[in-house]
């Protein structure tokens, strides 16, 4: 009974996906229908030929990146919040977002105040290349630590001091740096989907389905983590094999997304929650595609908000999550008692 | 059939922090036979949990060694220990939105592939589980919604489908009323018995330890593990041990540990159950010597002195507070 259930909300989750990501791309500065759309793409019969051009190369990109994003997020929430029983664990506990944030910041504010960069026009692959780098030192630091310390607890508190101490370096770069590059730092910061081309959405999928494979070996080392880490290893889970995957997966997930999106704040700790609360389980084999549906269609829907159809304006996508999310959250978790259900 | 499930042998235990090296434990031998009920009892922090954490492989015994069926509890892997023992730990938080039978059912891990799917024989194991701890009516609870104690039977439950020869309990009925102390026990003797398991459970609830427990550990500071079938232990007095000084002390008879003072010599005449629950009262309230014959009739109960009767001894204290000012 309770399996078909949660079939069944699987199965329409993926149509409102399909629904979601139709309605993502018709919508814009310029509304398309779907029918168009869907007769287009396979048919490659388009009624003009700026439609064409707006679909595959500006909107496809940008929604799959948001599916993609969505996707991403949400699992490294999950796997943040249940490896370390905290609720409000999110993908970027570890550092990795301040990581890329520091990247970006040294290529886009140390130039200006050391003076060796005259231009402020970045493009995509520079801006993803200096996340990756700054994402990857902090999640190699953290992962030190992580040799040395056995406590989850302790892992936890060092990812958020790394964080911070790497956003501390973050606000001096902004200080001394002049307001141009800052606005485009802080623009970078408020996170985009946009923007991307098909060789950076490609370089994206593949970084998702390598941050997923650590995450299919590990969903039942996960459903006894739920437990503790006494429990799960006395029913024969190895806590190290699982925080390793752990980190592996959230460093490509959550860090490649960083890298090419900015950080996206919001999707990672709620959908989690949501699904939860959704799907009434708290097991992970239901629980991962659960969130992995509904962050994709969040951050899908998220993204059309932010287009303000039938204008030419955008707003930042980050902005948007949390406008939208937070009121869902809080009203979710008024409505039920939200601890007991974690 | 007994049989030897785990031992250990001269063992020394205790925690290392960089070259600090402190013993805890020393010159522990101990054996856990198959199909019995063994209680672990002791002062809190001196080394129960320790000697558990030792058994479990978490921590590396400085000497000696642990064997489990005959072979060394460091040559298990994790996944091999787990199917040999299972743990219910002291550890309260649980997730709430899990089913009682998905928490039996993860008592499966160690046996199912890695998606976790249970196959048929899986199933069987977690009804049985559920059956034995009589909670099959509980299984599509959320444990954010059933009882303390429904939820520890269910963590029993989960130990028992994950199936090992073994079961160690730290302190399972801690935080729970007296019926579910005494159910809970009472249950896990019947799974010794009926299952063939041999049971450590660590425990400070005495008097429920002497009617469940087939075998007695008593740990104390500086003294050896003390084994032994626990009335042994009490005829021969060496439960005593439990309670260093001479405050508290084990009354045989009564089964229970009562403070030891020298009474005053009442004159009490009457049923024996009743004239203890009167000494006892007295004792409490510090009554002196009485100069006249207290006279104590059941049924109904009565207490005559000095000519007066009193229905209870509330009311008798009552007089006798009066007749002081």
């Amino acid at each position: 009974m309770k399996n078909n259930r949660s079939i069944f909300f699987l199965s329409a989750g993926l149509i409102l996906l399909i629904g979601s990501f139709l309605l993502n791309i018709s919508l814009g500065s310029v509304a398309i229908s779907p029918i168009e759309i869907v007769k287009g793409i396979f048919t490659g019969d388009w009624v003009k030929e700026s439609t064409k051009q707006i679909i595959l190369n500006y909107r496809l990109p940008k929604a799959l990146v948001a599916i993609f994003a969505g996707f991403g997020l949400s699992l490294s929430g999950l796997q943040m919040q249940t490896f370390f029983r905290n609720p409000l664990a999110g993908p970027f506990v570890l550092g990795i977002s301040s990581g890329a944030g520091l990247g970006v910041a040294i290529l886009m504010l140390a130039g200006t105040i050391f003076g060796f960069s005259s231009t402020s026009d970045f493009n995509t692959w520079a801006i993803a290349f200096a996340g990756t780098i700054g994402a990857s030192l902090v999640l190699v630091m953290v992962s030190l630590v992580a040799w040395r310390i056995k406590d989850s607890m302790t892992l936890l508190i060092v990812g958020l001091m790394f964080g911070s101490a790497v956003s501390a370096i973050i606000s001096v770069l902004s200080y001394y740096s002049n307001a141009d590059s800052l606005k485009l730092f802080t623009v970078w910061s408020m996170g985009s989907l946009g923007g991307l081309g098909w060789s950076q959405v490609w370089v994206l999928l593949l970084m998702i389905v390598l941050g997923f494979l650590p995450i299919l070996a590990s969903v039942k080392s996960y459903n006894a983590m739920l437990l503790g880490e006494s429990y799960a290893k006395s029913m024969g889970i190895n806590p190290s094999t699982i925080r390793w995957f752990m980190i592996l997966s959230t460093g490509l997930l959550a860090g490649s997304i960083t890298a090419f999106c900015g950080p996206i704040a919001f999707i990672g700790i709620a959908v989690p929650h949501l699904a939860r609360m959704v799907w009434k389980t708290a097991d992970h084999r239901i629980l991962f595609p659960a969130s992995a549906v509904m962050g994709s269609i969040l951050l899908l829907l998220c993204d059309a908000i932010s287009q303000l159809p039938g204008y030419a304006q955008t707003l930042p996508i980050n902005a948007v999550t949390s406008l939208v999310g937070a009121p869902i959250v809080i009203s979710l978790v008024l409505k039920k008692n939200f601890s007991k259900e974690f | 059939m007994k049989r030897e499930a785990i031992s250990g042998k001269n063992l020394s235990l205790g925690y290392q922090k960089g070259n600090d090296k402190k013993t805890i434990l020393e010159g522990l031998n101990f054996s856990l036979q198959s199909g019995e009920l063994t209680c672990l009892l002791g002062p809190n922090g001196v080394g129960k949990s320790t000697l558990v954490k030792a058994i479990l492989g978490e921590i590396k015994p400085f000497k000696g060694e642990i064997t489990i069926g005959g072979k060394t509890n460091s040559d298990f892997s994790n996944a091999e220990l787990a199917k040999e023992l299972a743990v219910v730990l002291t550890e309260p938080i649980l997730p709430g939105n899990m089913t009682v039978s998905q928490l039996v059912a993860l008592g499966r891990i160690p046996y199912t592939n890695w998606t976790g799917k249970l196959n048929q024989l899986d199933r069987e194991k977690v009804n049985q589980a559920l059956a034995a701890t009589k909670i099959t009516y509980l299984k599509d609870e959320r444990l954010s919604e059933i009882s303390d104690g429904q939820r520890q039977k269910a963590m029993i439950a989960r130990a028992l489908a994950q199936d090992g020869k073994v079961m160690i309990l730290d302190e399972p009925t801690a935080h729970l009323d007296l019926v579910n102390r005494y159910e809970i026990m009472h249950l896990l003797r019947e799974i010794c018995v009926n299952e063939e398991k041999a049971i450590l459970v660590v425990t400070h609830d005495l008097e429920i330890a002497l009617e469940t427990a087939d075998q007695f550990w008593l740990l104390n500071c500086g003294t050896p593990l003390i084994a032994g079938l626990p009335e042994d232990l009490v005829i021969s007095g060496q439960i005593n041990e439990l309670l260093p000084g001479k405050e508290f002390h084990f009354d045989p008879e009564k089964g229970k540990i009562q403070k030891t003072s020298d009474l005053p010599a009442w004159n009490i005449s009457g049923d024996k159950n009743l004239t203890y629950w009167i000494q006892k009262a007295f004792s409490k309230k510090n009554i002196g010597l009485l100069d006249n014959l207290i006279e104590v009739k059941n049924e109904p109960f009565q207490i005559l002195f000095e000519g007066k009767t009193f229905l209870s001894l509330e009311e008798f204290f009552k007089f006798l507070g009066s007749r002081k000012s």
